[in-house]
């Protein structure tokens, strides 16, 4: 990925069958990142990759404490990044686990991974859940990017019928929570993403821009106060559907406010995508690279990605894997099945890894973007053969703009709740949240100055 | 009550005896356990009348099985406590776990064969009798509780139908907006649809780009090139097809790339190039080996094309080679080979050009011209706003929409362009975006508006708003007159609409949808193309449609031997007789296929992708014929070898060896046989004798003794299993209508339900009827206090 700074030219304009599905909003030929960070300006960027299904664990956690040594199989190929990275063990989502409830693991993991509470059995009706770290993130210091945060998904396709166990398919489909009530659905479509970050908007010139925009702002506040005035007449339940749509309104008005004043231009340096590429790969590259824009761009300092939906059925056919990732974790110590696991396990990793190096290679003032970054590859279960949500896989990557001191490998006490960490990193955001979840306080000993 | 006394001391005794005892002893209380029953006068039970107690008939019929067959396992163990049905009154205030009780001693699940104490059939069909007419008895005297069906937020589907009928603009929400998502297996409940920023942000785009759509007031953007070889479908030899949506009304370049060659002296070969199956060219193509080919260089490739005027919204472009006779002479094999044949490659499209003829569609919007003032808008966005909110509309509500038009207008930009923003700021409304209904007051109930009624009943039947008619017969206060309502229903049903209930209703009812995301191995099933899978669906589609439309029984899902094949998805059956890509009715004469659970698209997604599995399917039985989902399995099971499959041990050995633990059985001695009844078909739904190198062996015997060989004869079983079957398709299908979950309080319209639909001959519209008029499709119930949702809550919990 190069962002270029150099002037806006046509090359990003696609081919295209017309403006509504093709043209880039570029609407002035004005250099890229026209909201360029000054140097005084150090944020720090957070982000979380979320694995369905577990990951083998034999070939994961490393042999010692300290510094890392060699790395186990799966974590091989961040051997380029080994001093960027902290392996962080025997981290646990208790809410994960059945308790009094039953079975449900996978709608469960994913559901409190970042919420650390507990998920309400329900295939619908009274949807609770709690809010995310991420999003007490992005609630605190979210209003000082175009995004608050951001959403991505690599898994387009969506199963019909019931998801898991009595669980609604909104918990095993969403990371994000913005309220116990509403979850952030990931974007999994590139084109939607790319517009999303950079507009969907024809080209025009400046001025007929402008006055475009200045309608946007006139129709929302319009639907601000007769939605306000429209709520008055509804019971609790209803006026809180209402409440999320007014919610999202006020951002988007706030989004088109700022685009209006700060003419932010992004030049993303890419072509607009369309469809969703064949291999995971590629997939990957193509939303991580994005992302990578994005944070770059500073649009938005949060983010996460779910590498699939928990309990995700995707084969991978291109790396010899024909079976789906959700049934092949369920291998009873079958040696083909674990080895297909492991096979779908580093390929995730050694994207991930890739996309460290990329990070790590976008410079940023004197430092780069990973430096300035706390990034964790984890997943809700540790053993998705028998579903269990302690001792969990956890990578953080970064330095989390100099306040992390990665190359180890931390063991933690069993059962230390993995919302501690996110505590730890949204407080390093200035985030000082009374907890996240079910945490118990900050993660010790993440750095050693 | 001093014998319930004696019942409950003799059950402790015998608990303990049974639990440390020898054989023996066990047996003997057996024996006397039999006396006791035997003694209780059982036979048929008395529906009981409204003012005897039901106490006494509980105590002789249902408490002794209780006590001294269920609470074996049940008092501590197995998930569910027998104590909590101890007491006549739980019939009333657990309706529903009574309900999965009958259900499981129906299905003969429950006791167990291993149980010692195994109950008479005709005291187990007692108990459910008399449990059965308690229910009755308490749907009689209660009121009834309609639910609450929460403010809706249209899904991505009922946005792009209602944009459609309200401005004739074919969107593409599915593309353009984030997934919605489900819950209770559907992607329309209320309480699960919510706005993200992100969605947020698409309503606001995509409400203007329709509103420029529907009005025209923009210039055209520059022309584009736009290649969509990932969506060109090979349907049958030389052709090709691609589906795809334009933006705008305008002039478009068809452009058909084809590639390779043929011999010398083979003749040239004559293109057609058709839109929405009419030709609109046809031309002669010379098909020789250029000079630079024959050098084994570049690939040859030439392109022709068409220009075209098209209305915005989806069109079908085709490219075919006809009277093609050379064709015959090139092996099969050999006809996609750049060197031995020349066919289509791939369709691109350029546009949009200026129109040469003006656009048709925008005649119904536009009422009046825009252009000639504020009059004419205002008349305009009246219209509209009373058909976007689905409701009578007042001034002040049209009144603020006219402000964005005045706004626009103060800005510079045209009547067109003005109302364009008008209509963009109704898209984007509450009003528009939300079903809203009007509470009662809390703790009441009501019946709803007509207006709010005609609503329910389009975006149940249509996925989409009321049309004219509905909404006029609504606002005048007589829809829900039963003569009207039935009239009404009538005609929506045989409206081409309707065709939305096979493909939101049953595409999630039967998981079809999930063709989408199905994947297979192309080494193992190399016919699995994007063709096959298309058809599929469309089969299953066609196939409810005829059911809903010839108000076939619902067992016609379970055996009607009848489908829908084109000759590609024929052939995959082994089907002869089928040419061309169209789709028509065949009969079916075999005993392969009938019925949806033969259907491919139902047999492929209820497999993995390198094979079929017994358990995916049984499970998929259970839920949709028998309605009986099993429990999730333990953790700790043993798995099987799949790479043994058809090597060294059949699958059938396999299952039996990994049913023989007691733990595993108890389901699996269900869900096992239904599966191994449909091994005949394979991964892709295709008919197979063989599995590797064994024979397939289909048959099987249920827990209750019956036994079965092949598809054919469990057909004939799952046929017995029709009160099961509608009870589930009724529980599925109101869910789908109300978009809420079913909830205890709506057991007695479901039973209703079942027994309309069974009177009728298990007809499908009568079950649509039946919800149609059923109470918590009508009424609606005012908010509870705090403290009572509280209480539920917390209820539901424990």
């Amino acid at each position: 990925m190069i962002v270029t700074g150099k002037a806006l030219s046509r090359r990003t304009v696609l081919k295209g069958i017309g403006a509504a599905i093709s043209l880039p909003f570029l609407d002035a030929m004005t250099p890229a990142f026209a909201r360029a960070l000054s140097a005084a300006e150090k944020p720090v960027r957070v982000a979380w990759f979320y694995v369905p299904n577990g990951i083998d664990m034999r070939n994961w956690t490393p042999g010692a404490e300290g510094a890392l040594g060699e790395l186990p199989g799966i974590l091989k190929p961040f051997e380029p990044v080994k001093s960027d990275i902290m392996v962080l063990s025997n981290l646990t989502t208790n809410w994960g686990r059945p308790l009094q409830v039953g079975a449900g693991d996978h709608g469960r993991a994913l559901g409190s991974y970042m919420t650390g509470v507990e998920v309400y059995r329900t295939a619908g009706a009274d949807l609770k859940l709690g809010i995310s770290a991420d999003q007490i993130a992005a609630k605190a210091v979210g209003h000082l990017t175009p995004l608050p945060s951001l959403e991505v998904g690599l898994e387009e396709a969506r199963m019909a019928g019931n998801c898991d166990n009595g669980y609604s398919c909104a918990y095993a489909y969403n990371l994000a929570w913005k309220t116990e009530t509403q979850p952030l659905p990931p974007i999994s479509d590139p084109r939607n993403l790319f517009e999303r970050l950079f507009g969907s908007d024809i080209i025009e010139p400046p001025a007929a821009h402008a006055r475009r925009v200045a309608m946007r702002q006139s129709i929302l506040d319009d639907v601000l106060s007769s939605t306000q005035k429209l709520q008055a007449s509804l019971g609790n339940g209803d006026r809180r559907k209402l409440d999320e749509y007014l919610t999202s309104v006020r951002e988007i008005e706030v989004k088109v406010a700022r685009a209006a004043k700060e003419g932010t231009i992004i030049d993303p340096g890419m072509e607009k995508p369309f469809g969703v590429p064949t291999t995971f790969a590629e997939y990957f590259r193509l939303m991580t690279d994005m992302m990578i824009v994005a944070f770059k761009a500073d649009m938005t300092r949060i983010a996460t990605v779910m590498m699939g939906r928990e309990g995700s059925v995707r084969a991978y056919p291109e790396i010899g894997v024909a079976d789906g990732h959700h049934p092949l974790t369920h291998h009873q110590g079958n040696m083909d099945m674990l080895a297909k696991v492991k096979q779908i396990n580093e390929l995730h990793a050694a994207l991930f890894a890739e996309f460290l190096v990329k990070m790590k290679n976008t410079r940023e003032g004197d430092s780069n973007l990973l430096d300035q970054s706390m990034i964790v590859y984890g997943s809700g279960l540790s053993d998705g053969n028998q579903h269990t949500h302690d001792q969990l896989p956890t990578l953080l990557a970064g330095r989390g703009g100099g306040s992390f001191t990665p190359g180890r490998h931390i063991i933690y006490q069993r059962e230390t709740p993995v919302t501690n960490l996110f505590a730890s990193m949204i407080e390093r955001m200035g985030v000082r949240a009374e907890h996240v979840g079910d945490s118990t306080g900050q993660l010790a000993g993440l750095s050693l100055s | 009550m001093a014998a319930q006394e004696v019942l409950v001391s003799l059950t402790g005794t015998m608990l303990s005896n049974i639990r440390r005892g020898p054989a023996s002893s066990a047996i003997r209380v057996l024996v006397l356990v039999v006396a006791i029953v035997a003694a209780a006068p059982t036979g048929r039970a008395q529906v009981a009348s409204s003012t005897a107690p039901a106490s006494s008939g509980f105590d002789r019929q249902v408490q002794p099985m209780m006590f001294y067959v269920c609470s074996n396992c049940h008092k501590e163990i197995a998930g569910v406590s027998i104590d909590a049905y101890s007491k006549p009154e739980s019939i009333a205030n657990n309706p529903e776990g009574w309900e999965k009780i009958i259900g499981k001693l129906r299905s003969g699940e429950m006791p167990p064969p291993d149980e010692l104490m195994q109950p008479s059939p005709a005291e187990v069909s007692s108990l459910i009798t008399f449990i059965e007419g308690e229910f009755d008895r308490h749907d009689r005297t209660t009121t009834s509780d309609p639910g609450r069906v929460p403010t809706h937020r249209l899904n991505r589907i009922e946005y792009q139908n209602t944009v459609r009928d309200l401005l004739g603009v074919d969107f593409r929400a599915t593309e353009e907006f984030p997934p919605d998502d489900s819950g209770y297996g559907f992607d329309n409940i209320g309480d699960v649809l919510t706005v993200s920023p992100a969605l947020m942000e698409k309503y606001l785009s995509a409400g203007e780009r329709i509103a420029a759509r529907a009005i025209g007031g923009d210039p055209l953007p520059p022309p584009g090139v736009f290649t969509r070889r990932d969506r060109v479908r090979n349907i049958g030899d030389s052709t090709i097809e691609l589906a795809e949506v334009v933006d705008y009304d305008a002039d478009y370049v068809i452009k058909i790339n084809i590639t390779g060659h043929r011999g010398a002296e083979d003749l040239p070969v004559t293109l057609a190039i058709s839109v929405d199956g009419k030709t609109v060219k046809t031309s002669t193509l010379p098909v020789q080996i250029s000079a630079v080919n024959q050098k084994g260089g570049a690939t040859q490739r030439a392109v022709d094309e068409a220009r075209v005027s098209l209305t915005g919204g989806r069109h079908v472009f085709r490219a075919a080679f006809v009277n093609d006779e050379t064709l015959k002479k090139i092996p099969l094999n050999a006809r996609t080979n750049v060197n031995q044949n020349i066919f289509p490659e791939f369709i691109e499209l350029a546009g949009p050009y200026k129109s040469t003829t003006p656009a048709a569609a925008r005649k119904t919007v536009l009422a009046c011209n825009p252009a000639t003032g504020r009059v004419c808008v205002n008349r305009i966005m009246t219209g509209l706003t009373r058909r976007a909110y689905r409701r009578p509309v007042t001034a002040p509500e049209v009144a603020r929409l006219m402000k964005v038009y005045d706004r626009a207008r103060a800005a510079g930009y045209t009547g067109a362009q003005s109302l364009q923003f008008a209509v963009s700021a109704l898209l984007v409304s509450p009003q528009f975006l939300f079903r809203i209904e009007k509470d009662p007051a809390p703790g009441t109930t009501a019946r709803l508006s007509d207006v709010e009624l005609a609503s329910r009943l389009s975006y149940f039947l249509w996925s989409s708003m009321p049309d004219d008619e509905l909404l006029t017969l609504a606002e005048s206060n007589r829809l829900h007159l039963p003569q009207v309502l039935d009239a009404q229903l009538g005609r929506m049903l045989a409206s081409p609409k309707a065709s939305a209930l096979a493909d939101n209703f049953a595409g999630q009812w039967l998981e079809t949808r999930s063709l989408d995301a199905v994947k297979r191995d192309a080494q193992k099933f190399p016919g699995w193309t994007p063709e096959l899978r298309d058809a599929m669906r469309t089969e299953t589609r066609m196939f409810f449609e005829a059911v809903l439309q010839e108000n076939r029984p619902l067992s016609d899902f379970i055996n009607g031997n009848y489908t829908f094949l084109n000759e590609r998805l024929a052939r995959h059956y082994g089907i002869a007789g089928v040419e061309g890509p169209d789709f028509r009715k065949v009969a079916l004469s075999t005993d392969q296929r009938s019925g949806v659970f033969t259907q491919g698209s139902v047999l492929t997604v209820s497999a993995y992708p390198t094979r079929t599995s017994v358990v995916l399917r049984g499970k998929y039985l259970l839920d949709n014929v028998f309605n009986a989902p099993p429990p999730p399995p333990p953790a700790d099971v043993p798995v099987l070898d799949e790479t043994k499959v058809g090597v060294a041990q059949s699958l059938r050995l396999q299952m039996e060896s990994h049913r023989t633990q007691p733990l595993c059985a108890s389901c699996h001695r269900r869900m096992d046989p239904l599966g191994f009844a449909l091994e005949n078909y394979d991964a892709i739904g295709r008919w197979r004798t063989e599995d590797g190198k064994f024979p397939i062996d289909s048959s099987g015997q249920f827990p209750n003794g019956k036994s079965f060989s092949g598809p054919a004869q469990l057909k004939s079983i799952l046929l017995e299993s029709m009160p099961d079957f509608t009870r589930g398709v009724a529980e599925r299908m109101l869910t789908y209508a109300l978009g809420r979950g079913v909830e205890a309080y709506d057991r007695p319209t479901i039973r209703a339900l079942v027994q309309a639909t069974t009177d009728d001959g298990y007809r499908i519209q009568s079950l649509i009827r039946g919800i149609v008029h059923s109470v918590p499709f009508q009424q609606r119930r005012g908010e509870t206090t705090d403290v009572r949702v509280a209480q539920l809550q917390e209820a539901r919990v424990r």
